[in-house]
């Protein structure tokens, strides 16, 4: 890195520039049924230089990638294309982040392990949570990293992060009769737990053997419609990504600062976007300008308060800079998961993916696997979708007390809305 | 353009590596990768000429045994390569409780083959400053249009391949190119904001620009119109799907379910079909690099397979998948050109290409005129597979209401399709003698390991479930 900025200082019409460098090491074991199908491993590095050229009172940038095999021949020819092609840029004028060093590990315990020993434990979390005859895990792939990031800048940034994360795809399968169905797993973590990881898996396994034993409803129910933490998720970044810097600038945003997107006697939501969470796989201490990520509540009691986003747009709308903050919390709700589902509902356990649009005001999307329970008893359902306005569901919603980590996200297990036909 | 200079000075380097691995492994194999991506870009507010996100430049080392697949991912293949061979055999070791679990591979069919292969570019042929402006042009073009065009977006999106293919007994490299230029506009009207788009591509950069500016009325009345648009009284109706849909179904439906690498895991239901009716009896399907010219056209895949043209539907009969080396070593069958990785940092997997159903011989018109009520989908937003059960879901960014066998000015937004794919399929009725592949898709197996895919084929009336 240091020849790089060495031969970028060599060109006076550099204005300023950012080198980010992200190394990564991976262990990676490739399972079909319970035997090893492929092993692999990987050491790459990342080098992205931006050139930042000041023109004619604008600011002007590109980006350009250098590799191990660059020569400093080549790299100088990439630089001035970039300052030529930045000339070419008249975007408004901005200054990057200034002067702060950092250089630190997100503590996870999945250093104290060798990479093959850690997959390997994973692995064996992962098929020791198949108990039953009829179950099996049809594929398993487990990917093991460690990451580090390094951002350098002309301003004096300089600051660089060591993390590992984990991530399962599983696809757990009931077989019956000749006759097997399957669910998808794929379950990110930044720590290891022998126990959580197979907790984890088992909770899919169940799933599967219901999904076996789920039929298609002779009558649709019409009752509210559970999600659950991974959907959730969806639901709320769809949402904050109206309230991105990038997004506000552009004018794409449906959604405006003092827009209150609740306005009935429901939970209201309340999102704070985070640079960590406990347990949360995509947690970092800065961003891609090297900005130190600021926490930031954007929406709070169902009223929406504030944006957020990285250092460019931020000035452009005259906002605090907060970083692209990687992490999503919801506050938990007003209602127990018992009391939830003390009455009827349409708990979807597995979509194929939930489709909301704000712009058209709509959220549904087809479930694979749904427990129905009309008050009496609790039946699995496939074969079926879910359809509605977006707005009326979330003006009829009611979250969870309690809380879990899914990913990059932490709040209620559980969220009930109204006004969603099961069809 | 042509292919890559430094992947050309590395093939000794190769060769090298792969003879100090032989005496470990019977077969190794090297694929080198250097892509140039770029990304030009001109909104409202903001413009940009940047290095797209795909550029990569590495190489990933295949071997194997006859027991488990062995592979290293590398950014630097430079020094001793004894030493380097040695760090590779490290870094690959197993845990030893794990060397009784390995599968047993068949022998690794490497037929003989010394080739290169090239397409024509003519990227070198327009400057940075060409490209801008005429993103830029665009732009105002589209501002001008109508005052409720909020903000409009040009981009430019183009990449050359340059693969090389090294194994004991192969030495093949390859150079294309693709192109898309993209118009898209916010448009508010009231309270209501919508985004339109529209796309063109092409292997040649004039193609891609060219078509571009006769796209641009269409663009901002298609805003306008879905500026209108209402949710869709969910049901199960008659539909006319445009080639978009048609190849997201042919994607959703059948292509991942025949990716032969699922046939390994038991993960597809269609391993038990091959030979059996598994839909209408005029339908025809394709997959393959060399099945149709798009933006999935290679000339050999990332396990060094020549690209094919796989037919995987016959008169409605399933009649075979597509694979990889990895998943047709196992399944003791012959690779049909489909292992593709997202780079050279990720595995080799099973995957679609240019997917497509044949044309039939019905006339657009005809087909509209045949329904009641119905609607005409358009424009792939997203879908997910479901190959063991055979669950679809295929999102349309919008929908036409058909009536009386016209069609109205009533639109629906966003249409999301579901249901079970035999059902889906054997309900495809009629099929129009117009035929597109769009050239602008991507593609994840499960939610990761992306890759640029085209999808397609003429209008086909089918009935299925919307909400």
């Amino acid at each position: 890195m240091e020849k790089i900025i060495d031969i970028i200082k060599e060109y006076s019409e550099v204005s300023d520039y950012k080198i980010s460098k992200v190394s990564t090491q991976s262990y990676e074991l490739f399972f079909v049924h319970t035997s090893l199908e492929t092993v692999r491993s990987t050491s790459t590095t990342d080098r992205t230089v931006t050139i930042y050229v000041d023109h004619d009172g604008k600011r002007g940038d590109s980006v350009f990638s250098v590799y191990a095999s660059t020569t400093e021949e080549e790299l100088r020819g990439k630089i001035e294309l970039a300052i030529e092609k930045a000339k070419l840029v008249n975007n408004q004028s901005y200054t990057l982040p200034e002067s702060e060093t950092l250089d630190e590990e997100i503590y996870s315990n999945m250093s104290e392990y060798a990479p093959k020993d850690l997959a390997y434990e994973i692995a064996k979390a992962c098929f020791a949570a198949n108990e039953e005859q009829s179950g099996s895990i049809n594929a398993l792939e487990i990917f093991v990293n460690k990451i580090s990031v390094r951002v350098v800048n002309s301003r004096g940034v300089d600051k660089q992060e060591h993390k590992y994360k984990a991530m399962v795809e599983a696809i757990p399968t009931w077989t019956e009769n000749a006759e097997s169905v399957e669910l998808y797993e794929c379950y990110n973590f930044s720590s290891f737990d022998f126990e959580t990881v197979k907790a984890e898996i088992q909770g899919k396994m169940q799933e599967v053997k219901d999904r076996y034993f789920a039929t298609k409803p002779a009558v649709n129910p019409t009752c509210p419609v559970v999600l659950n933490a991974p959907e959730i998720r969806e639901l709320l970044w769809t949402l904050v990504s109206q309230l991105h810097y990038g997004t506000v600038h552009s004018h794409s945003n449906a959604f405006k600062k003092d827009d209150v997107l609740q306005t009935s006697d429901c939970d209201k939501l309340t999102v704070t976007l985070r640079g960590k969470i406990e347990g949360g796989s995509a947690n970092a201490l800065f961003d891609g300008d090297g900005v130190t990520l600021v926490d930031t509540k954007v929406i709070e009691n169902g009223k929406v308060i504030s944006y957020y986003g990285a250092n460019r747009f931020a000035q452009y709308l005259g906002e605090k800079v907060t970083g692209n903050l990687p992490c999503i919390q919801l506050a938990k709700g007003s209602v127990s998961v018992a009391e939830m589902q003390s009455n009827p509902y349409f708990e979807c356990v597995s979509m194929s993916g939930l489709q909301v649009d704000v712009y058209n005001d709509y959220i549904g999307g087809e479930v694979r696997l749904a427990y129905y329970f009309d008050g009496e008893k609790r039946v699995p359902l496939t074969g079926i979708s879910i359809s509605g306005k977006l707005s009326e569901a979330l003006n009829h919603l009611n979250l969870s007390e309690e809380t879990t980590t899914s990913n990059d996200y932490f709040g209620p297990k559980k969220a009930l809305l109204g006004k969603i036909s099961v069809i | 353009m042509a292919f890559s200079e430094f992947l050309d000075g590395k093939r000794g380097e190769i060769k090298q590596l792969i003879a100090e691995l032989s005496p470990y492994f019977s077969y190794v194999s090297v694929l080198a990768t250097d892509v140039k991506a770029s990304q030009v870009m001109a909104n409202r507010m903001n413009s940009a000429i940047n290095e797209g996100a795909a550029s990569e430049c590495g190489f990933v080392v295949k071997m194997n045994d006859g027991r488990s697949f062995f592979e290293y991912s590398t950014d630097d293949i430079g020094g001793d390569k004894k030493a380097l061979a040695q760090e590779i055999l490290q870094s690959l070791e197993i845990n030893p409780d794990l060397h009784k679990d390995m599968i047993t591979a068949n022998p690794i069919a490497d037929d003989p083959l010394v080739q290169s292969f090239e397409r024509p570019c003519d990227f070198d042929d327009y400057s940075p400053e060409q490209l801008i402006d005429y993103c830029k042009n665009i732009k105002d073009k589209l501002l001008a249009m109508d005052a409720h065009v909020v903000n409009a977006v040009c981009s430019l999106n183009f990449f050359t391949v340059s693969k090389l293919f090294i194994s004991n007994d192969k030495e093949l490299d390859q150079f294309y190119s693709w192109a898309n230029a993209y118009a898209t506009v916010v448009y508010k009207d009231g309270d209501k904001m919508v985004q339109a788009r529209e796309g063109t591509y092409s292997n040649l950069m004039r193609e891609a620009l060219g078509g571009l500016p006769a796209l641009l009325e269409k663009l901002v009345t298609k805003a306008k119109k879905l500026s209108t648009a209402k949710p869709i009284e969910p049901g199960v109706y008659d539909c006319i799907t445009d080639p978009s849909i048609t190849g997201l179904i042919a994607h959703e439906a059948f292509g991942h379910g025949v990716e032969m690498d699922q046939f390994v895991k038991d993960r597809a239901l269609a391993k038990e079909y091959v030979g059996k009716y598994v839909a209408s009896p005029i339908c025809n399907m394709h997959d393959g690099a060399a099945a149709a010219f798009s933006t999935a056209s290679y000339f050999f895949d990332d396990d060094g397979v020549l690209a094919q043209d796989t037919q995987i539907i016959k008169d409605g009969i399933l009649v075979r998948g597509i694979s990889d080396l990895t998943s047709a070593s196992e399944l003791k069958t012959s690779p049909t050109g489909n292992g593709r990785r997202q780079s050279y940092k990720r595995k080799a997997y099973a995957r679609m290409t240019n997917t497509f159903f044949e044309k039939g011989n019905d006339k657009l018109e005809d087909m509209i005129a045949s329904i009641k009520h119905g609607y005409m989908l358009f424009e792939t937003n997203n879908g997910m597979e479901d190959p063991k059960n055979w669950q679809i879901q295929c999102t349309a960014e919008y929908g036409i209401e058909i009536i009386d066998g016209k069609l109205t000015d009533n639109y629906v937004a966003p249409v999301v399709m579901s249901g079970y794919v035999p059902d889906v399929l054997k309900s495809i009725s009629m099929i129009s003698d117009d035929f597109q592949v769009i050239g602008s898709g991507s593609c994840g197996k499960g939610y990761k390991e992306w890759v640029r895919v085209s999808d397609g084929g003429p209008a086909l009336k089918v009935r299925v479930k919307l909400a």
